[in-house]
């Protein structure tokens, strides 16, 4: 089984070629920038709705169901013909628990008739926020995502401590910088990721 | 002079090496992206992926999704466990290169 005539560069574009296609595997966040983005405008989107129509009840919940509906089908748009991974189903499983929680909570309040402070909303929005681009950072060892979970943090805090207007400057930054800046980067990294030669030897 | 490891020829081959390491990372995968990756054709990429078949390598799967076939594959434990083997080869292989080269 041996071949006795493989010479050392040839084993050695051996091992590069299996590590430039185990890294190809693995590939998994590309296409979640134009959905961090799209968050990121929906959130304003929602919120300039709310401001302009004296504090609309129905801004957010219709905003933010748009947002998901229109996530789901960019994602299923995306992942026809893409390779099913344990860490996608992980990070996949995080957001999806994310929102769950998200709407459970947020409906349940909203039609509870119990009055709960503005702030201490944002500030809930805000840690959930933290604690799934944590997780996802993490599972990633992707410190610029762990990064917006400190931002998301650094948020939700200012919301407990600050007035309501510096609460909304401060969840709307880290919106901005969260979704829309760290979307567009994710952007960028997926589009100057290198190609590969094709293989036609077997 | 050291015994020299054996590299498993059905592993060794470009394509099929390529092939294994894209479907050691992933759960499993369609022939479209396999081929996108590989930048192969259809005919030789087929034809390899059935030789990993054989060796009992990979698992194939075929469904319709969409009214549209597809074909799955995973890489098997016996697969896996031949892609390690194939890297510890290489590897005692290589550190022999560089002895030889040294004696030279």
């Amino acid at each position: 089984m041996t071949e006795p005539n493989a010479d050392r560069q040839e084993l050695e574009e051996r091992l590069d070629l299996m590590e430039t296609m185990i890294a190809e595997g693995r590939q998994t966040a590309g296409h979640w920038g134009p959905i961090f983005v799209l968050w990121g405008v929906a959130f304003y989107v929602a919120f300039g709705w709310y401001m302009l129509e004296h504090h609309t009840r129905w801004a957010w919940p219709v905003t933010m169901i748009a947002t998901f509906v229109l996530t789901r089908a960019l994602h299923r748009r995306h992942r026809a013909g893409q390779p099913k991974t344990t860490a996608g189903r992980a990070i996949g499983s995080i957001w999806i628990a994310m929102v769950i929680s998200m709407f459970v909570l947020f409906l349940s309040i909203g039609y509870s008739g119990n009055v709960v402070p503005a702030g201490v909303q944002t500030a809930t929005l805000a840690t959930l926020l933290g604690m799934s681009n944590a997780a996802c950072g993490m599972l990633l060892k992707w410190k610029e995502q762990f990064a917006c979970a400190v931002v998301w943090w650094v948020s939700a805090a200012t919301c407990c401590f600050g007035s309501a207007t510096i609460a909304t400057i401060g969840f709307m930054t880290a919106t901005f910088l969260c979704w829309i800046v760290f979307g567009i980067y994710v952007i960028i990294t997926e589009l100057r990721r290198p190609g590969h030669a094709g293989l036609t030897n077997a | 002079m050291p015994n020299l490891p054996e590299l498993n020829p059905v592993v060794h081959g470009k394509l099929r090496l390529a092939l294994l390491s894209l479907l050691s990372g992933v759960e499993e995968a369609e022939f479209t992206w396999l081929k996108a990756k590989t930048g192969s054709t259809d005919g030789n990429l087929g034809a390899q992926l059935m030789k990993l078949e054989e060796a009992g390598y990979v698992t194939a799967e075929k469904r319709f999704v969409m009214r549209k076939p597809q074909t799955r594959y995973r890489i098997t434990d016996t697969g896996r466990a031949a892609l390690t083997e194939y890297v510890a080869a290489l590897k005692q292989l290589l550190g022999m290169a560089v002895i030889i080269a040294n004696d030279e």
